[in-house]
């Protein structure tokens, strides 16, 4: 019976848990679509340019290196096993298709949980322990709109932009494998790379981008706003931010690459 | 001149009777009830200056009368709208004609003191940037912190904070002004002096205040009546005198600050309790 109460209490708690996100989600969505650059919403825009550089700066240098190194290993693995077959050109296939269509959307929203989603956390919940978030609520603003909002526009654009530069970074160490043991010069083989890459791989990885966006901003944002327990709460907020988030995205990433594999073959 | 703000409730629309009503407010945290039974009317114009031990509900009173937590039972009236049953945007057009010190002054930190000043501008109205930085600076004059526009929250000393999120409250020319502990952690020179601005507000503007505070000197000083709140239940409202002479013991136990076990903690360690 108390296992039964216990699964019963944990499953209404995560069943709130995903209403939240979700009414959260529509209601960044409608403030989103109302934030045009003009008039005088326009200085939305300059928090959103904000949230953009702390994005894509802060994460960059971090996310080439972990890219680079994961195309680097990938190709030395691949390498190995597809010697045996003397089929050491299908590396480049392998890299290629592989960190477009999937580890370069994950390592980078990886990358930026660990950087920026959980700095949005601690950011929202200490918002929300020093009473800055009552004060907007006071002031008549929301804070979903004055501060999720730029953090969302934000992440929409630099996730994207990130995951192309994952994508380069694990192409150019698989390069650097190819340059050593294919004999191919880096121009060659970015020419093949672009050869096997079509159209279905680039869009699934930007898509994957712009959901992966969605799940670290609101998550992220949510752990903030539901802190409770002041400074303690904020260390625990941005914890569970981190860990939902990665466990959301991947799940994102399943649902994604089925979607894709049974409506774009 | 106030500035024009969309939205705002007419005037006419909410003239007569008390400004604020309080009915049988129940409210709590989860389980916890603790408001229970409270019923208090605020007139136009008064300074109220709700009293009450650590823990007797008037931080949650307060958050009532301000709309950012839901009743468990019972209703908070302000300008006749329930703000339980109001929309969205009856709720923004009440929080509007609000301004609010909080205890902890809730600056944001990432702007500075002058741009603080000006959210509330920039968001509610239409006046040119030119317009808002001279507001600004009115607003900031007001409380007596001039040239502090540049300067970040951090930068300031507790009591400035204070005074910058009163700026920051009386921004739109608010008709009812709310403070949360004004003194706390305040100097009594300093307190002193957020008191007389209290005061030289209510005189200039003639806004309704409600002060939630345990300081009784302050309360005394500032208050047209005062409300006494004890375990979450309203005790008694009067003006300065009644409420200093009330008969009920806890009262008049909070009034005269006896202790709640009459025998010295001292004595108790000496004699090995």
């Amino acid at each position: 019976m108390q296992v039964l109460d216990s699964v019963g209490r944990y499953s209404i708690r995560q069943a709130e848990y995903i209403g939240g996100l979700t009414i959260q989600f529509w209601r960044g969505l409608r403030y989103s679509v109302r934030s045009h650059p003009f008039g005088r919403r326009g200085l939305r825009w300059k928090r959103v340019v904000g949230q953009m550089a702390e994005i894509g700066v802060s994460s960059l240098p971090v996310l080439c290196l972990v890219s680079g190194a994961t195309g680097l290993i990938m190709a030395l693995q691949g390498g190995a096993e597809l010697r045996k077959f003397g089929a050491m050109e299908a590396v480049i296939n392998l890299v290629g298709t592989t960190m477009t269509r999937e580890l370069g959307p994950l390592i980078a929203a990886i990358v930026v949980i660990g950087r920026s989603g959980s700095a949005m956390s601690a950011e929202v919940a200490t918002m929300a322990v020093t009473e800055e978030l009552d004060a907007l609520r006071a002031m008549a603003l929301d804070p979903i709109d004055f501060v999720l909002v730029p953090k969302y526009l934000g992440m929409l654009v630099m996730l994207p932009c990130l995951t192309v530069m994952a994508v380069f970074s694990g192409i150019l160490a698989g390069g650097v494998f190819a340059y050593f043991t294919l004999d191919l010069t880096l121009l060659q083989y970015f020419q093949r790379s672009a050869e096997i890459l079509l159209m279905r791989d680039i869009v699934s990885g930007l898509v994957k981008a712009v959901v992966f966006a969605t799940v670290i901003v609101h998550v992220s944002c949510l752990e903030g706003f539901q802190v409770r327990g002041g400074p303690v709460g904020v260390g625990r907020a941005t914890t569970n931010a981190v860990v939902k988030s990665i466990f959301l995205v991947v799940l994102a990433d399943l649902i994604c690459t089925a979607f894709f594999y049974f409506f774009w073959r | 001149m106030a500035p024009k703000v969309p939205g705002r409730l007419t005037p006419g629309e909410h003239d007569h009777g008390p400004i604020i009503q309080v009915r049988d407010l129940k409210a709590g945290y989860g389980d916890r009830v603790v408001l229970d039974g409270v019923n208090l009317d605020i007139l136009r114009g008064e300074t109220m200056v709700i009293l009450g031990g650590s823990g007797s509900g008037k931080s949650t009173l307060l958050r009532h009368l301000e709309g950012l937590q839901q009743p468990l039972g019972g209703s908070v009236r302000i300008c006749g709208i329930d703000l339980a049953q109001a929309s969205d945007e009856q709720l923004f057009a009440l929080r509007r004609m609000m301004g609010v010190s909080f205890q902890s002054a809730a600056m944001f930190n990432s702007m500075t003191v002058g741009e603080n000043v000006a959210l509330p501008l920039l968001e509610h109205t239409d006046l040119a940037e030119s317009t808002i930085q001279l507001m600004t600076r009115m607003k900031l004059q007001q409380v007596g912190l001039g040239g502090v526009e540049e300067l970040y929250p951090t930068q300031l000393s507790g009591g400035m904070r204070k005074r910058a999120s009163l700026a920051r409250a009386l921004a739109l020319d608010p008709e009812i002004l709310l403070f949360d502990e004004p003194s706390a952690g305040l100097d009594p020179v300093i307190a002193a002096g957020l008191d007389e601005l209290i005061l030289d507000l209510k005189g200039t503007f003639r806004i309704t205040i409600i002060v939630v505070t345990h300081a009784l000197a302050s309360a005394f000083r500032i208050a047209d009546r005062l409300c006494m709140l004890y375990e979450g239940r309203m005790l008694a409202v009067g003006t300065v005198d009644e409420i200093r002479n009330h008969a009920h013991p806890r009262i008049h136990q909070f009034v005269n600050r006896v202790p709640e076990d009459p025998e010295p903690a001292s004595h108790r360690y000496i004699t090995g309790f």
